[in-house]
């Protein structure tokens, strides 16, 4: 009923343009086919009644109805003016030239729907192909912005323009992790995913519409709080004071976690969701670079101990001022370089993204924690037993790590030394699948959101980890290694939600963990497998 | 010589909207880095598998290597042969890979004509010069301006039968994508036609590039027109040229900045260098978002912005 759809539709009255029917996604292989009749619950209608929700079965923004007509058409004027800001470069330096270059030159060969892993899955909705939302923008641009665009839009592509249009495109824009696997299958170089990434910040920079976990709680809640956590600099240093103790009760190996130490080699930046979440990783940190006898320092300062930029998925201006202040820390705290830790995104925000902002003395040198712990593990000061780790591992690569910066190899050539159950996910490298955790959908769960996440976003990464560990005996402990804290919240849900620990077994962690738990020094394993630990001392 | 007119005029139109076509890319300002790998200039170890220079532990303290070699040879095949889409979509390779590559043979063959117009005015016309080259060339015109009909019609034919008959692409298409292809078809065709049917040795094609060039001499007693299918082909073919960078077609040559400007831009902003210069430049221009959160009055520059807390909600 939903396929057959055109970039014009999106302006039709409808209360649901795309549903998605039972059986209609993506078949799971045994013994998970008791969810392939499962399908996005409905929303409930009491708590939604003031929302948009005309897009498809779920909502991720959840932007409030306007109350009249007038309030629509202002609404429409100032999308318009947002519209326009874009191509404008006082407003958008930042990616005016690869907008204008994908904005112009896509050829509608549709190339890139195959290579989509939320279009794939979703029963293959013509809504979710990467240029669907692309072609509205297009078709909105040139009619409502061009000269004479009116005219031209019955040739060359037309659309109405109205508020429906608008908040189905916001609510669009955030069905796309910006994974960008799209991107690298265009003949032409068009980049869809980009694309998206605009539509976002248009939203965001010139109406204020955002989700409320990237922007309110995330970028505003870490410019003002010190985390987008919510944690404050006297709870960040109280957590990793938790996290020494415990280190020293799972392994028997005392960690001394410094903070604030002027000069030090290393700034190291954790996700703090990390704290939190998966402590064992700060932890881990700590040991290796301890045992390896690095200099290095943690920041105690409000935004100084969180690596995430939400900015990076939705907003230029909060991204710059995300990544001054990560800047402006290291520089005042005279370290030689910024380590991030394992958090994709922020990899790529600080290291790439802000490579263009930063002049000057914030200019400071950043490094992956890849090749950090890379030239650890290969500088011999660390003893290893691999066969502690000898259970099947497969890597998940973070998109923003490995297809946005080119770090593909570090983080295998570490495996390969510690883990002899090491296998590959098909595609994997640059090739590889987004968790479906991408440009903020891990931390997202208003509403149905995590389960349309669940069912349809990660559901490619899903069959790729049941599909690595093919063959291997369903009791035995798998272990899904995954080096980004919000991958890990993508896959830990997918586990969570798909019963996928009872089932198959299948656990999930990032590299450190594995990297510690091989060391010849820790008395006691790092890694359990529920209440097994992973080797016996 | 209203032949020549309209293909100096179309001529005109091509390099002015080219030209436009590329200045306006090359003025823009610097825009953040949006690589995305694997990028073909990094050494062959590396852009096997998508890897970068930060990879490398302190990459900062060393040069970046590159391999021009290793770009030309992803590149050539890239653009000769539409690898990419020959990997990731065969069904559609099968008819673009024809079109395209009929259109470079056009291409070629356009050069071809030329260098012949070049070696007569070269000899003592009009008495027509022979010789190897000459041979050589017009054996050359002959087989790519043959094989470049041929190519170019079966592709352009089944481009538009695809569009038309597979509703993921004819749900997306408009008017003018149909339009587009038929416009190419017409110039494949119609030059064909007269091929087959009037001048298999293609005498008129090499004497209508030698009036061009000489401001319309005649080239044994040649007159363009003489043939409806040859003056089809040359309007069409004249038309084209003027029409093609004015749409979304000119990714023909545009791939070049999609390519080198964006997705294998890894240029390192090294203080003090030409990076930073144009950044800092940047930084300074005024936006004017209306979000409450931005605090943007038009007086603000990015950097005050940037370095300056959201307005609290
Ligand atoms: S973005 Fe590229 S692959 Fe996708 S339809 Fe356009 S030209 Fe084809
Ligand atoms: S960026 Fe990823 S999720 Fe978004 S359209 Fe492209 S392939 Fe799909």
């Amino acid at each position: 009923m939903n396929n057959q759809m055109k970039p014009s539709n999106l302006s039709k009255p409808s209360d649901c343009l795309c549903h998605i029917e039972p059986g209609e996604l993506s078949p799971l292989p045994a013994p998970y086919e008791d969810f392939n009749q499962v399908t996005i619950p409905p929303l409930n209608p009491e708590k939604v009644k003031h929302l948009e929700t005309s897009l498809d079965d779920t909502i991720a923004i959840g932007i409030p109805k306007p109350a009249n007509k007038e309030e629509e058409e202002a609404l429409v004027l100032r999308f318009l003016s947002g519209l326009k800001k874009l191509f404008e470069k006082e407003n958008n330096w930042t990616f005016l030239q690869p907008l204008m270059l994908s904005m112009e030159h896509c050829a509608k060969c549709q190339t890139c729907s195959n290579a989509c892993p939320v279009y794939e899955m979703s029963g293959r909705k013509d809504i979710y192909r990467p240029m669907f939302r692309a072609e509205v923008l297009r078709r909105i641009y040139k009619k409502y912005l061009k000269p004479g665009g009116k005219i031209t839009a019955k040739l060359t592509g037309d659309i109405d323009l109205n508020w429906t249009t608008i908040a189905r495109l916001a609510e669009l824009s955030y069905r796309c992790t910006l994974c960008r696997r799209c991107a690298t299958v265009c003949p032409i170089g068009v980049d869809n995913g980009l694309i998206t990434h605009e539509i976002r910040k248009l939203f965001s920079q010139e109406m204020g519409i955002a989700p409320k976990e990237l922007h309110d709680k995330g970028t505003v809640q870490h410019l003002r709080v010190g985390s987008s956590t919510g944690m404050n600099p006297l709870a960040a240093k109280d957590s990793v004071e938790f996290i020494q103790e415990e280190m020293e009760e799972i392994t028997g190996y005392k960690v001394e976690i410094p903070w604030d130490v002027e000069g030090a080699d290393i700034l190291l930046i954790h996700n703090a969701g990390e704290m939190l979440a998966w402590p064992e990783n700060v932890g881990a940190f700590a040991t290796i670079f301890q045992a390896a006898g690095l200099s290095w320092t943690l920041s105690s300062e409000a935004v100084g101990y969180d690596a995430v930029n939400y900015g990076l998925w939705y907003d230029d201006v909060q991204f710059s001022r995300v990544a001054v202040r990560h800047a402006d820390i290291a520089r005042r705290l005279k370290v030689k370089k910024i380590v991030m830790g394992e958090c994709g995104h922020a990899h790529k925000a600080l290291t790439v993204i802000a490579d263009r902002l930063l002049t000057g003395d914030l200019n400071l040198p950043r490094e992956s924690a890849m090749v950090t712990l890379e030239e650890i593990v290969r500088s011999g000061k660390l003893q290893f037993d691999p066969l502690r780790n000898d259970f099947p591992v497969t890597l998940h690569d973070p998109c923003n790590m490995v297809r946005s910066m080119g770090i593909v190899e570090p983080q295998r050539r570490i495996l390969r030394k510690i883990a002899p159950g090491f296998r590959e996910m098909t595609p994997h490298g640059v090739e590889n699948y987004c968790c479906g955790g991408g440009s903020g959908f891990a931390i997202m769960s208003g509403y149905n959101f995590a389960q349309w996440r669940n069912l349809v976003g990660s559901r490619k990464k899903f069959l790729q980890i049941l599909n690595a560990f093919e063959g291997e005996p369903r009791e035995a402990p798998k272990y899904v290694c995954a080096p980004c804290s919000n991958c890990k919240g993508a896959i830990r849900d997918i586990i969570n939600y798909y019963h996928a620990e009872e089932r198959s077994r299948l656990y999930y962690g990032g590299l450190v963990e594995l990297i510690v738990n091989a060391m010849v020094d820790m008395k006691k394993p790092m890694i359990r497998f529920g209440d097994e630990p992973s080797w016996r001392s | 010589m209203g032949f020549y007119l309209l293909s100096y005029l179309c001529i005109f139109v091509f390099i002015l909207a080219t030209a436009y076509r590329i200045y306006r890319q090359i003025t823009l300002p610097i825009h953040v880095r949006w690589e995305l790998y694997p990028v073909q200039h990094e050494t062959a170890a590396r852009a096997a598998y998508g890897g970068s220079y930060l990879e490398e532990v302190n990459w900062w303290e060393k040069t970046h290597k590159r391999s021009l070699f290793n770009e030309l040879r992803y590149m050539l095949p890239e653009i000769l042969f539409i690898r990419g889409l020959w990997k990731e979509n065969r069904s559609l390779w099968r008819i673009s890979f024809p079109f395209h590559f009929g259109l470079y043979l056009m291409i070629a063959t356009s050069g071809l004509l030329v260098v012949h117009a070049l070696v007569i005015l070269g000899s003592d016309y009009p008495a027509a010069p022979g010789g190897t080259i000459k041979s050589l060339l017009d054996g050359l015109i002959v087989v790519t301006g043959w094989t470049g009909l041929v190519l170019g019609n079966i592709g352009s034919l089944g481009l538009l039968s695809k569009r038309w008959t597979e509703p993921e692409l004819r749900n997306y298409s408009s008017f003018s994508d149909y339009f587009n292809i038929l416009f190419i078809f017409l110039f494949f065709v119609s030059a064909l036609a007269a091929a087959v049917f009037t001048d298999p040795l293609l005498v008129g094609a090499k004497a209508y590039a030698f009036g061009l060039l000489t401001g319309g001499l005649p080239l044994n007693g040649y007159a363009p027109g003489q043939s409806i299918a040859g003056g089809v082909a040359i309007v069409s073919a004249s038309l084209l040229a003027a029409y093609i960078p004015l749409t979304h077609m000119s990714h023909m040559f545009m791939k070049y900045f999609l390519y080198h400007k964006v997705k294998w831009d890894d240029a390192q902003n090294r203080r003090g260098g030409r990076i930073e210069a144009a950044i800092m430049e940047n930084l300074e221009l005024k936006p004017t978002w209306r979000a409450n959160h931005v605090d943007a009055d038009g007086r603000k520059s990015w950097r005050d912005i940037a370095s300056s807390a959201p307005k609290e909600k």
